[in-house]
């Protein structure tokens, strides 16, 4: 399973959810699978969704999914020790470890290597740290957001590769404002 | 103290509701405030580029968001500045400890204190320089002011200013 099948396996479970998207093909694939308001796709700031959506999470009530990847939270590990300490119950971390950087012409990251983003994260303090296959990912997802007690880490293991795509065509404000406007903060579109 | 609980009150009043901080001791005092504070959110955080990502979720989630740290800070943020919150347009406010200003002690600190505003002009971002304790009462202001104009603002205290109290 690569990225682009995993995330269509997973739209039923996401597609009312608050979804920050890490930058690059992650968010073309997503918005080429099913675009809607609710997912904010990250244009720029490699290595930050996994700490907008933390940020998201305890600013709202609903559920807030960060989808990141395995490069990305390589160049920001030190939010793993803020979601650790800090991750309200509605806060879900799902990390897509394809082990490359797909966006850059799938050269490969460290967890291809002796990195371990579960080991890392369970060090960093973080609770109910899944590692599992493509396959298991939908499954696991669900139970996260089901909990309302506890905040999750999903590392999702699958294959490199991505689909032939196009940049997003949105800009920036209108990915804000209809975000926005799904939490109800905005009432001009 | 007096300093300290002044530009907390001023920056709550200006409408920031959500605090986080990577530490410096000239902000020491402002963070005793804030952890006591009930009616908004705070954080220490590990490092500021992070700050700006966590920053830029609590705003879409209706927050108004300040990011308290040393100058150095800055030059750690540059692409999450200017790839998420001007891209995107989004209002935080920046408390700066401003390092290496006189008064100074540690030399090391003279490297980022000389390049500190041209790095916030180049990123065209507006500066309130605090170096009184008149200063402070523009702050509510100007922290309202990231709301209205969509942008980040910096709110800069030099070291003089904050040593003592």
């Amino acid at each position: 399973m690569n990225r682009f099948e995993l995330l269509n396996l997973l739209q039923n479970t996401i597609q009312d959810e608050l979804v920050i998207c890490n930058i690059g093909l992650p968010s073309q694939e997503l918005y080429k699978i099913n675009d809607r308001p609710n997912y904010f796709y990250m244009l720029g700031s490699m290595g930050l969704a996994s700490s907008i959506g933390l940020g998201l999470s305890l600013a709202v009530d609903k559920n807030v999914i960060s989808i990141d990847g395995d490069g990305s939270v390589l160049m920001n590990m030190n939010t793993l020790a803020t979601i650790g300490n800090r991750a309200p119950s509605n806060y879900t971390l799902l990390i897509v470890d394809n082990g490359s950087y797909g966006s850059t012409g799938d050269q490969k990251t460290f967890t291809n290597e002796h990195t371990s983003l579960k080991n890392v994260a369970i060090g960093a303090g973080c609770n109910n740290v899944i590692e599992c296959s493509g396959e298991e990912t939908n499954e696991n997802l669900r139970k996260a957001i089901a909990d309302k007690n506890n905040s999750y880490v999903i590392i999702s293991k699958i294959k490199s590769g991505n689909v032939p795509i196009k940049p997003l065509p949105l800009n920036a404000v209108t990915i804000r404002d209809r975000f926005r406007k799904e939490i109800g903060l905005v009432n001009y579109l | 103290m007096k300093i300290s609980q002044k530009i907390i009150s001023n920056l709550k009043s200006g409408g920031a509701d959500f605090f986080l901080s990577v530490p410096c001791k000239l902000l020491a005092n402002m963070i005793i405030i804030l952890e006591k504070d009930k009616d908004i959110y705070y954080s220490a955080i590990p490092r500021e580029e992070e700050g700006m990502g966590i920053c830029a979720g609590a705003y879409l989630g209706n927050k108004l968001p300040c990011i308290m740290m040393q100058n150095t800070g800055i030059g750690n943020s540059v692409n999450a500045i200017v790839s998420l919150l001007q891209l995107y347009q989004m209002p935080v406010v920046f408390l700066i400890s401003y390092r290496g200003t006189p008064g100074e002690p540690v030399g090391a600190q003279g490297g980022m204190a000389s390049v500190t505003e041209d790095i916030l002009n180049t990123l065209r971002i507006p500066m309130l320089h605090c170096n009184t304790e008149e200063d402070l009462d523009k702050i509510s202001t100007f922290a309202n002011h990231a709301k209205v104009i969509e942008s980040p603002v910096a709110i800069l205290c030099n070291f003089n200013l904050m040593k003592d109290d």
